[in-house]
């Protein structure tokens, strides 16, 4: 098991050198969530799979290879695609599960 | 932008609740259905969705057990359909578009710029006879073919331009500034100056031909002043040849001029009695249309007052109403009083002396009497002026060998 662990991380290792060399965007070739705050009041969030949990204080989206949690309060969704949503209210905390 | 096009195709705010809604939204994304301004209130979730995306919504609602309820309409597909409903308003903007398109396509007004010799009358009626009036349909304007005409029909025009704006046919021309040359027949030169006046020569300055008199001398009207036949002689003084020129100087005269006048005793004068009528019409175009009317008095003169609303003249319509006032009138003698017979006298004086200035002449002693005489006031005037004189008259030839015969 732990051997195995270790290959995948050496095997994203190689990736990401890879796609490092050829200068290609690494959201889009690793998979990776992308975030773009204003301040504590706007998120913009794109590469995700979906929703998980929405409430007013929580917002849990699932990655390709993580979670993403925003904490805050009077968070609400301000549109809502399968490329990109946006995020206001007061966020005090960005989590990766 | 977006959010017009959001209100062109129409949406909804609509209340989800029940088993999962984060799937819900979760399949509406895949789905390509857009969700926007999405907010949890307790365990309802309030959100706006596309009309075309709620349609599609019944498979996701049955596979996530929430339920979908709408709250309220947005956008066209909505409204359309109610506006609809009230046809005769409908009926009145299809009317009122078909209406504007259908009279853009005339001519409606028609503006003349530049002009400064030929008077607007003169220009309409040219239009007029090349089938250019208010009204006609544009298609049937050919400009280029305009222009031509224009320049071919009045030569003093040397630039012309015609262009369409709106329905505003605008014309601009450009007149010669320099007065019209008419051409001289090409014949041999050979003019003198002859005198207009019998009078004094005050001043001569020759430019061309061979000058006859001399400062200080009394011509006779008629006489050669300056002859166009310049003699050349040979170097032991005979005579070889003339050489005939356009005379040319200038010459200042100095003569008596007369100027009378006249003004009968008795006139006729408009005396107006206070009674008036007035009609209205309406004018659209060429066409008027007046309440029928009988002569209003024996005796009368009218008024015309005619306007142009002035939003329509924005628009450019040829509409006009007006009134025509009748003011009746009785003919009275009228005697003038001397000093009424002065000042008017006076009057025909003073625009003949500013005419003789107009003219560049001089005027050194005047002597005016104002008598009344008979059935008229008269006036007489002498004035002793200095003018400009100088007549062209074709000179008399002389062949060279023929005057060598004779002599």
């Amino acid at each position: 098991m732990r051997r195995n662990s270790d290959r995948i991380q050496r095997n994203e290792e190689r990736k990401e050198a890879l796609v490092d060399s050829l200068r290609l965007p690494k959201d889009i070739c690793m998979g990776a969530i992308k975030v773009t705050m204003t301040g504590n009041r706007e998120a913009w969030i794109e590469n995700y799979r979906g929703i998980l949990e929405y409430t007013e204080n929580l917002i849990l989206l699932q990655g390709r290879t993580c979670q993403i949690c925003f904490e805050g309060t009077r968070l609400s969704i301000d549109y809502y695609t399968n490329e990109d949503m946006k995020i206001s209210g007061c966020i005090s905390c960005v989590k990766y599960l | 932008m977006i959010r017009f096009l959001k209100y062109m195709k129409g949406y909804l705010r609509v209340r989800v609740w029940g088993f999962s809604p984060e799937r819900f939204m979760n399949l509406c994304s895949n789905k390509g259905i857009l969700l926007w301004d999405i907010v949890r209130e307790g365990d309802i979730y309030y959100m706006s969705i596309t009309l075309k995306g709620f349609w599609e919504l019944r498979p996701i609602v049955k596979k996530t057990g929430t339920r979908v309820a709408i709250l309220e309409r947005y956008g066209l597909p909505f409204f359309l359909p109610r506006l609809l409903k009230r046809k005769t308003f409908v009926a009145g903007l299809i009317l009122a578009i078909a209406f504007w398109l259908l009279s853009s396509l005339f001519i409606w007004d028609i503006r003349l710029s530049g002009n400064y010799q030929i008077t607007d009358d003169v220009f309409q009626s040219f239009l007029r006879e090349n089938q250019v009036r208010i009204g006609m349909r544009q298609d049937m304007l050919d400009i280029q073919e305009l222009e031509k005409q224009i320049r071919r029909q009045f030569p003093q025009i040397t630039w012309a331009s015609a262009r369409l704006e709106g329905v505003r046919l605008l014309i601009d021309i450009k007149e010669n500034d320099a007065p019209i040359t008419i051409e001289k027949p090409d014949t041999d030169p050979g003019t003198d100056l002859v005198a207009e006046y019998a009078g004094r020569v005050v001043s001569i300055v020759v430019r061309s031909g061979v000058p006859k008199v001399a400062g200080d001398d009394i011509v006779e009207k008629g006489a050669v002043l300056v002859e166009g036949r310049v003699p050349v002689y040979n170097e032991d003084t005979t005579l070889r040849e003339y050489q005939y020129v356009d005379a040319d100087a200038d010459i200042l005269l100095e003569h008596t001029a007369e100027f009378t006048a006249s003004l009968p005793l008795n006139h006729i004068e408009k005396r107006y009695t206070g009674r008036e009528k007035s009609s209205h019409y309406i004018k659209l175009g060429d066409r008027s249309w007046a309440l029928p009317e009988n002569r209003p008095f024996l005796v009368y003169d009218s008024v015309i007052r005619e306007t142009r609303p002035l939003m329509l003249e924005r628009l450019s319509l040829p509409a006009f109403w007006g009134t025509v006032t009748y003011r009746e009138y009785q003919n009275t003698e009228y005697k003038y009083t001397e000093e009424e017979a002065k000042a008017h006298l006076n009057q025909k004086l003073m625009d003949f002396l500013t005419e003789l200035e107009e003219k560049g002449v001089q005027i050194i002693e005047k002597n005016v009497r104002i008598e009344k005489g008979g059935d008229a006031w008269v006036l007489t005037g002498q004035f002793l002026v200095q003018e400009p004189v100088g007549k062209s008259a074709p000179t008399e030839r002389i062949e060279v060998g023929k005057t060598e015969e004779d002599e």
